[in-house]
């Protein structure tokens, strides 16, 4: 009886813990794309997998890191086991101790304190520094494992080898190599299953256009979930789960020191062959890594997520030989402070117009030469002129992408006219209204309901719109950000706040969908590209912002992204006319008469904005 | 009594601390060729030390080891004509017996088939013939001691040093080793030094004795000297059992013990001096009461397989007897000391001495 009880606690805590792996495996075998619904058993997903070439070069980059880091750490923290062993007690307390914070330390903090030291010894971060970050919190381990075979060890045979003639170093390798090998090859393999593992401290230490597969799962995820992703990780999850076996499997081997031809045959039989194909696969990604990075023109781009046609960059490094490193962020707030720190040389980048105006105040942007970029000549004057609100002489910035915020409602489930934010305080439509889950949108709505500045720093405006919109919330639905889109198409909400470029596409999927720009007006974005002032290849970055002003160019990012275009020419090259004349994508000076751009308030204003919409949240 | 043409290892002046701890305080001691020296003492009296100053694993603080005429005192081990067989064995585990032989040859450039001769003729010499393609840690402690040996003297050093090598076997191996280690040592014509903390051991084998206690060299002899001999009270009773009692030497040949006065032969220690003296256990006549120079009582009595053991409680004092002869506990006896068993030594005069204590 107790028996059972005892398997069934086992048996349940080993569901819990192998519960999700186990989906995620079951999922990467799924033939259909949805979560929810089981299509068949299928092997494609790692097929795709396999044909991604960034995805590959990821994992060519994450075996190279974890091989060499590894091995770097392997030697020296080797060399330091020998060091500390021979110290005396006290001493070698003290650095064990010293060794094992680094292992207990925060992931988080020993991200950021390296990345902070790279920057302040100027390096650049890239592919070294994350294989220096490697190295650092690997040795740890290393030491970890080597250290009770050096105690095991009995330290005359060193001596007895020396007095049988043997030079210290051919002891060493003969005699205390030999017995301590089991721990330095248990301790490279964890080392290696530690760098495998790492996502934080290479998040942190990384730089533009190098990936491990660890980021780029987590830059793949951002985007949105793929099958093959599920497949990725379903491999990453079992080449640990096998390092961790072999890992387990060698120090006991040892212990029985009995069989001792048996272990020997283990090491040679397993271990090295293991090592063996590590270092050839590594050789040969090393190569393909170091093929990948030829040529020494380069522009280093660092954009939003799904912000560009994949092929537009192709084409300009066809048409100019510049390569182009591509680099994703996810809101200007991440985006900020890696620029300000000046660790990462990019040389264009895409920030919206109030973060603008902040890198222009703070000296970050350098001023482009417009020699070099004529293709402005087909950016539309309205748009320049929209831009001066956070670039006053328009000197540091072009625009790529603009949008409005607006209603987006359903014909079918809405009857009175949409034509004023009003109608998401009218009580008929209690429960079907979504509203953004940002302060600066959610307050954009109650201010200019109210004719105030969307901009505005009037306490007592403030406070009004505050009021407002705790009256409104018994009303909404939900406050999401992503969602409204899908809601919206599924029928699930008659009213939603939406932007623009979203707006188009979810009248492609539910044509009951209609988007208006209330009349009190409303929050216009522009995203520009600027170059900042610590870009090593200006020239390449000035080319590259001219490339995409091109009327061709700027219409395919327009196809692929959806948003709007301030490019004259490209909308004059849009074939389908219910696009090219479309008030949404290409809203006309008089919809945009009363809309403003976000601007950055200061700190002081910006924490009482989100103190306003804290109490909001919280009534 | 020391034969200075054959002098081949000189310790000059060494000194050696660890810490605030005084190991080595000048040490002096020759040792000649073909000797068979043991180094004797409690654990901590230097006497590994000594050796580990000869094999080179450490450096004196001071002083100078010559070897066969030549200073070296700071050449590495691996440059010293010597070998070493150590407490623990200190086998290669990892490396067969044949393996392990050949370490050192390998090393020297010696050709194959010098190799296979040597490590055959080794494996006799030390009886485990057959024993090459054996790993070294299915051996028993005493097998394993004899490959030891074996990887040492295959590289024909003019010294073998032997750091405690039967320390960690049993009883009965330990003296069926002795004996080997006698043979080898006879078979080889070479120099062992030997560090034991065991006396029985050291008495057994050994040409010299060195007693070593905290550093200093207590007595160096033969093993009849040391025994019969002691020149003080730390090897005494370090070696061997002893009756050690304060005395006065009331003049040449007669000294007064406990109040009795007792013929001795010891001359020049000059008048009512105070001095120690030593008996020997098996040097005490028990005979009846009259006949004795003191009078006491059987208190203790136990058969130890070749004599009896016994105390005898007279004037204030247990003294230790053996004889082959029982005495009946309660028995009154006398007490008869031939006057050459009677050892008198000098009360020790420096602190250090002083510090050498009885109660080991």
């Amino acid at each position: 009886m107790r028996n059972t009880f005892r398997k069934i606690y086992l048996a349940l805590i080993l569901i819990l813990l192998y519960a999700p792996i186990a989906t995620l495996i079951v999922l990467s075998f799924n033939s259909s794309k949805t979560r929810s619904k089981w299509g068949g058993f299928t092997g494609k997903w790692y097929i795709s997998l396999f044909q991604d070439t960034s995805i590959m070069n990821a994992l060519y980059t994450t075996l190279i890191i974890a091989f060499v880091s590894a091995l770097v750490a392997t030697i020296i923290g080797t060399a330091a086991s020998i060091g500390i062993n021979t110290m005396q007690a006290r001493s070698r307390t003290f650095f064990m101790t010293v060794t094992n914070i680094p292992m207990l330390n925060a992931d988080i903090v020993t991200g950021i304190s390296l990345m902070l030291l790279f920057i302040a010894c100027r390096f650049t971060l890239g592919f070294s520094t994350i294989l220096l970050a490697h190295i650092t919190f690997n040795i740890p381990y290393v030491i970890l494992s080597v250290m009770p075979k050096l105690k095991q060890t009995n330290k005359s045979t060193y001596e007895a080898a020396l007095d049988l003639g043997a030079s210290p170093v051919y002891a060493f390798m003969k005699v205390v190599f030999p017995d301590i090998l089991p721990g330095v090859l248990s301790g490279f393999l964890l080392a290696f299953t530690m760098s495998l593992d790492d996502f934080i401290i290479t998040h942190f230490t990384k730089g533009p256009g190098v990936d491990t597969l660890s980021t780029k799962i987590y830059s793949e995820v951002r985007k949105g979930i793929k099958p093959e992703m599920y497949a990725l990780s379903t491999l990453l999850f079992v080449s640990v789960l096998l390092l961790m076996l072999l890992i387990n499997m060698s120090p006991k081997d040892t212990k029985t020191a009995k069989h001792k031809v048996f272990n020997k045959a283990m090491i040679f039989g397993r271990v090295i062959p293991v090592s063996m194909i590590l270092i050839i696969v590594s050789g040969g990604i090393f190569y393909h890594v170091e093929s990948g990075q030829s040529g020494s023109e380069q522009v280093v781009v660092y954009n939003w997520g799904e912000y560009i046609d994949p092929d537009v960059i192709d084409i300009f490094e066809e048409e100019t030989g510049i390569h182009v490193v591509y680099e994703e962020f996810e809101t200007n707030e991440i985006m900020y402070p890696k620029i300000q720190s000046g660790a990462i040389a990019y040389d264009v980048v895409c920030p919206s117009d109030y973060m603008i105006q902040r890198m222009i105040e703070n000296n970050l942007l350098a001023k482009i030469d417009f020699d070099n970029v004529p293709n402005i000549a087909n950016i539309d004057p309205d748009y320049l002129e929209q831009s001066t609100s956070f670039d006053p002489t328009n000197e540091y910035s072009v625009p790529y992408c603009f949008g409005t915020v607006g209603i987006l409602y359903n014909k079918t489930m809405v009857s009175d006219p949409v034509d004023s934010w009003d109608i998401l305080w009218n009580e008929k439509y209690n429960d079907n209204i979504l509203m953004q889950d940002s302060v600066r949108d959610a307050f954009a709505v109650a201010l200019k309901r109210n004719g105030a500045s969307l901009n505005s720093t009037d306490v007592s405006e403030l406070q009004k719109a505050m009021n407002d919109l705790i009256k409104e919330k018994p009303l909404v639905q939900a406050y999401v950000i992503d969602q409204v889109r899908d809601k919206m198409i599924g029928n699930e909400a008659a009213l939603g706040v939406i932007y623009s470029g979203e707006a188009i596409y979810t009248q492609q999927e539910n044509p009951d969908l209609e988007y208006v720009i209330p009349k009190e007006g409303s929050n216009v974005w522009i995203d520009s590209w600027v170059i900042p002032k610590n870009a090593e290849n200006k020239e390449n970055a000035e080319a590259f912002i001219n490339f995409l002003c091109r009327g061709d160019i700027a219409l395919k990012n327009f196809e692929y992204i959806t948003y709007s275009t301030p490019n004259k020419a490209a909308r004059e090259l849009i074939e389908d006319e219910s696009i090219r004349n479309s008030s949404i994508a290409f809203p006309t000076a008089e919809d945009l008469k009363d809309c403003e751009t976000y601007r950055f308030l200061g700190d002081d204003v910006d924490s009482y904005y989100n103190e306003l919409w804290n109490k909001v949240k919280a009534s | 009594m020391l034969n200075t043409q054959n002098i081949l290892i000189d310790f000059k002046n060494i000194s050696k601390t660890y810490g605030n701890n005084l190991v080595l305080d000048e040490l002096n001691l020759s040792i000649k060729e073909n000797e068979f020296l043991t180094l004797l003492g409690p654990s901590g009296c230097g006497k590994t030390t000594t050796l580990r100053i000869l094999g080179g694993f450490e450096k004196p603080d001071q002083g100078q080891v010559i070897f066969d005429g030549k200073d070296i005192t700071s050449l590495p081990p691996n440059k010293r004509n010597l070998n070493t067989v150590f407490q623990k064995y200190a086998l290669f585990t990892h490396m067969t017996i044949a393996e392990n032989i050949a370490f050192g040859l390998k090393i020297s450039g010696k050709s194959k088939t010098y190799i296979d001769d040597k490590i055959k003729y080794a494996l006799k010499l030390v009886n485990l013939d057959g024993f090459e393609d054996r790993q070294a840690d299915s051996l028993s402690g005493g097998q394993q001691q004899r490959i030891a040996i074996a990887r040492a003297i295959v590289n024909e050093p003019k010294v073998l040093l032997l750091d405690e090598p039967l320390g960690a076997l049993d009883l009965k191996l330990r003296q069926d080793m002795s004996y080997e280690l006698i043979r080898l040592k006879n078979e080889l014509g070479i120099t062992f030094i030997y560090v034991t903390h065991d006396q029985e051991e050291a008495l057994t084998m050994s040409d010299t004795i060195v007693v070593m206690n905290q550093g200093y060299i207590q007595q160096m002899g033969t093993p009849e000297d040391i025994y019969n001999e002691p020149q003080n009270a730390f090897v005494a009773d370090f070696i061997g059992e002893s009756n050690i009692l304060p005395a006065i030497m009331i003049e040449d040949k007669l000294v007064e013990i406990l109040g009795a006065r007792f013929a001795c032969v010891d001359i020049g220690f000059g008048k009512n001096k105070p001095v120690d003296v030593v008996i020997r256990p098996e040097d005490i006549d028990l005979v009846k009461p009259e006949e004795g120079t003191i009078q006491g009582r059987v208190t203790h009595l136990i058969f130890k397989g070749v004599h009896y053991e016994m105390e005898v409680m007279a004037n204030g004092y247990e003294w230790l007897v053996h004889s082959t002869d029982m005495v009946e506990v309660g028995q009154e006896v006398g007490i008869h000391v031939d006057p050459y068993d009677i050892q008198i030594m000098n009360k020790p005069e420096s602190e250090d001495e002083e510090a050498v204590g009885i109660n080991e």
